[in-house]
């Protein structure tokens, strides 16, 4: 058995945390970062990159870069349209399907891209135990967080995301609640907690009473689509009205929503394009009704990321600048300016709070802790409004970004463990129902049961004879199927022929601990089981998972071949820099003539060389070879080096203290 | 009492065990129907809350998934539906209106929510009934011609009252007639019982009918424009949905 791990699968970020001697850790790189940038990259030449690499190519391969898949996690093309006009990368799908997106040639879908996310995880994890010495350090199974406010067929994406990376995941959990157990391990005291957590895409709240190491979640709500992408958007569509409009004459052709402007050399470089074969007037491929956002992705994106600097400014400051050089934009914005922009967007978590107090049959003041979790809670009107909703200041001690993942861990640790000191008792936070006569749901689990929860329907035909009958599993609150979320279309075969209304067949929905629903049938006058057929409205079937599968299987080889050359270049570059850097200091003749020996500074040189022309190929163990002689050849003028600057602040110190 | 059979050690144990007394196994659930006693609580309406709680806490400790991760398929099948099980049972237990339904399902009377949505004014509430609805017919004939809304908010409010009076009334009836059950529960005669359990039974289809007037109110309320500044509790809430008590076998 490997190791195990939890992880914060994030919007915008993502981390990976396990438990070491009882504390929960987060794993990071060697600059000490624990986040892994929720960014997935196709190259030129079709490999991977992922994580700060790939968001390095946001700037300079857009329509080839793909962030906030998790926005797009089982969900259909209707759902996102909104979201896709603003993207550099091209969404698309059938109605009523899964979202695929496009990178070139390559056409993913959400739980792919994620995979790529997790495998990333997987691997610095799987890294760092090897580096800590230890045999077995290969990574098999996980914890992996989502919204609690994620729907049925989101979180089946999120753990089909896992089976693609090769992890089993043990669980899927709730993000407040996971971030309730990290900070439940330092307080192991009792009451009312309210968990405030708005991360990069998403909000959810969730009033949870602790006791006895139990931490019950009483009632959850939340938005699947509200967080610090909003703000961003709004920030960067601020710019955009600001921006010259002459910059933009060039691509005025594209403005028109539905523009059937078909230019091939500018089709991979223009930012929005949604393609949907929902639209009447589109062909094979689903390649027009695009919607052209006026510039090209680039630029978005510069915008995009100066707006985001500006943001993080504006948590400790009361103005600062928003800068994007490429486009020759300066603009200064104080705090409150940017409050009376985003405030709508912040007030929209009031009503979510509200809802889950009055589920919970709580008032605000019965609130003993109120906690941050997400990176957007770092902005200081979000905290205001969360002090004034529950009239106490909030808890942050923990760091927003990093609470969750090690929540996760907590809670893997205690799956593989057995210890039964902190128990989790989650709850789902939609009801689920089926669609009945003249469209209208018949609820038959409520929201904000506890679960493992579970629910039984009983059925008939309506026909003699009948032996099929066809059931439509819907999540929601509303009234009417059409409102609520499609999750599945059921068909019960193999009922006994019997005269209309005579079978009795009872269906059992099964909600486990990861918030999944799972379906049985059987009728009871005959006691046969029936088949259910499964048809996932917004996700993938076991058939098509076991299909990218095989495929990222053949894919992998290429991609750690990517990965590997990309760590080559890497440490070939900090090798260089270092030389270079030692090579152009103004006394290096001096040091070169007093310590080096006779032809040093020409072999060093001539390594030098060798490694530079090593890195304009693909070739990895050359660069690796290269790498090695240019260390070997300047070992000995880094000790020189050392020395002096050992000597040099020896003598300033001494000169100091006479 | 031996009804359930371990499929481990193959030992009988008695339908109210979660365990198998023999090789301590987890149990696969059975057809069990009895919230009181899964819990081990005797069919009382008037529960001590804490002590509900604690129930449930220490039996979610026994069973929940979380600790039957390396345990064999059919203990983990068994803590699945024990879990789920506790929870509809705790779900049920913990609000006392569907705490009395699942008390008279499990004492064979049909069940009160059968009857919701039928026309069938409740006797007791005819009078009310009556009088409300030519109240509302009148409000709403005299917003369509334009009147006054704060007026029209006035005459709801009032025409609202005599229903608030009888909600209230009407739990205190529920309280007195679960306290009674629970005093009868060791001495009484059957007939006795019965008795109590039609009474509690007729109060929950006027409940039922009660808090649609006053949704109706609500609605009308709502008609008139911006929500009213006064907060009422217990009306735009309806509490745990009760649903679910009908549904545990």
């Amino acid at each position: 058995m490997g190791k195990v791990v939890g992880i914060d699968l994030g919007t915008t970020n993502s981390l990976v945390a396990y438990v070491h001697d009882g504390v929960p850790r987060v794993i990071r790189d060697g600059s000490g970062d624990g986040l892994v940038p929720s960014v997935v990259s196709l190259g030129e030449d079709g490999t991977f990159f992922v994580g700060r690499e790939a968001q390095r190519r946001l700037l300079t391969a857009p329509s080839r870069t793909v962030y906030s898949v998790k926005r797009f996690m089982g969900r259909g093309i209707d759902d996102v349209r909104d979201d896709a006009s603003l993207l550099p990368f091209r969404v698309g799908g059938e109605p009523g399907g899964v979202v695929r997106i496009g990178l070139a040639d390559r056409e993913l879908t959400p739980p792919e891209i994620s995979a790529f996310v997790l495998r990333e995880l997987k691997q610095r994890a799987e890294d760092h135990f090897q580096e800590q010495g230890e045999f077995d350090f290969e990574v098999d199974r996980a914890v992996i967080t989502v919204p609690a406010y994620f729907n049925d067929a989101q979180r089946t994406a999120t753990r089909d995301a896992g089976r693609l990376a090769g992890l089993e995941v043990l669980r899927i959990v709730n993000e407040p609640t996971a971030a309730s157990l990290a900070y439940g391990l330092d307080r192991r005291d009792r009451g009312i907690i309210a968990v405030y957590d708005l991360g990069g895409g998403t909000f959810d709240i969730s009033i949870l009473k602790v006791e006895d190491g139990v931490f019950q979640v009483l009632a959850t709500n939340g938005d699947t689509h509200l967080g610090g992408d909003d703000i961003d958007r709004l920030l960067v569509e601020l710019v955009l009205a600001e921006l010259p409009r002459q910059n933009d004459e060039s691509k005025e052709q594209h403005d028109n929503d539905g523009s059937q402007k078909q230019d091939p050399s500018y089709a991979d470089e223009a930012a929005g394009q949604v393609w949907s074969s929902s639209r009447a007037d589109q062909g094979p491929g689903g390649a027009v009704g695009r919607v052209l956002f006026s510039r090209p992705a680039d630029q978005i994106q510069a915008i995009r990321k100066a707006v985001i600097e500006a943001k993080f400014d504006l948590s400790d400051a009361d103005e600062t600048d928003i800068r994007v050089d490429a486009l020759g934009y300066r603009r200064r914005i104080t705090r409150t300016e940017f409050e009376q922009l985003i405030r709508p967007l912040v007030e929209r978590t009031i009503q979510p709070v509200r809802q889950a107090l009055a589920d919970a049959g709580l008032e605000p003041s019965e609130v003993d802790e109120a906690v941050l979790v997400g990176g957007s809670t770092r902005v200081p009107l979000v905290r205001r409004l969360v002090s004034e909703l529950f009239g106490r200041s909030p808890h942050s001690e923990l760091n927003p970004d990093e609470v969750v993942a090690l929540g996760a861990a907590v809670q893997a640790d205690i799956l593989i463990s057995g210890r039964r000191e902190m128990l989790l008792l989650d709850v789902t936070p939609l009801s689920l129902g089926i669609e009945t006569m003249g469209g209208v749901v018949s609820k038959i689990i409520m929201r904000n049961s506890t679960i493992p929860a579970s629910g039984r329907e009983m059925f008939t035909t309506g026909v003699d004879n009948q032996t099929s009958v066809d059931i439509h599993v819907l999540q929601g609150e509303r009234e009417l199927a059409a409102d609520c979320r499609s999750l599945a279309r059921f068909k019960l075969r193999g009922i006994p022929p019997m005269p209309a209304g005579l079978p009795r067949i009872e269906v059992r929905f099964q909600i486990d601990a990861n918030g999944i629903l799972s379906v049985a049938a059987s009728e009871l006058r005959t006691s046969i089981a029936q088949t259910i057929e499964v048809k996932p409205s917004y996700g993938l079937t076991d058939q098509e998972v076991e299909r990218m599968l095989i495929e990222s299987f053949e894919h992998a080889q290429a991609d750690v071949d990517a990965r590997l050359l990309i760590e080559a270049r890497n440490e070939a570059e900090t090798v260089i820099n270092a030389t270079e850097k030692s090579l152009r200091r103004p006394d290096f003749a001096d040091i070169a003539a007093a310590d080096l020996q006779p032809g040093e500074t020409e072999r060093i040189e001539a390594a030098l060389a060798a490694l530079k022309q090593a890195m304009g190929r693909e070739d990895r163990d050359l660069i690796r070879d290269e790498t090695h002689a240019l260390n070997h050849a300047t070992q000995h003028l880094a000790e020189v080096m050392m020395n002096r600057g050992v000597r040099e602040a020896l003598a300033g110190k001494n000169v100091k203290d006479v | 009492m031996t009804t359930l059979e371990c499929r481990n050690c193959g030992a009988g144990a008695p339908v109210d065990d979660h365990f198998c007394p023999q090789c301590s196994r987890i149990l696969a659930l059975g057809r069990h129907g009895d919230f009181f006693s899964f819990l081990g609580l005797s069919r009382k309406l008037v529960i001590d809350q804490g002590q509900l709680e604690r129930r449930f806490r220490d039996l979610s400790r026994q069973f929940h998934p979380d600790y039957f991760y390396n345990a064999s398929p059919s203990e983990r099948l068994a803590s699945l539906e024990r879990s789920s099980y506790l929870n509809d049972a705790y779900r049920a237990l913990r609000n006392p209106i569907s705490r009395i339904e699942h008390l008279l399902a499990i004492e064979g009377l049909p069940s009160p929510k059968s009857e919701n949505g039928t026309a069938k004014v409740p006797p007791a509430l005819l009078e009310q009934v009556f009088e409300l609805n030519e109240q509302l017919d009148e409000i709403r004939e005299s917003r369509e011609s334009g009147g006054d809304s704060s007026v029209l908010r006035e005459r709801l409010e009032a025409a609202r009252k005599p229903i608030d009076v009888k909600r209230e009334e009407h739990e205190r009836e529920v309280e007195a007639l679960s306290a009674r059950w629970d005093e009868q529960f060791e001495s009484a005669t059957g007939a006795e019982k019965r008795a109590t359990l039609d009474a509690l039974r007729e109060r929950l289809l006027e409940r039922n009918y009660i808090n649609n007037l006053l949704t109706t109110i609500d609605r009308e309320c709502a008609v008139l424009g911006p929500q009213s500044p006064v907060h009422r509790p217990g009306t735009s809430d309806p509490g745990p949905e009760p649903k679910s008590v009908d549904r545990g076998l």
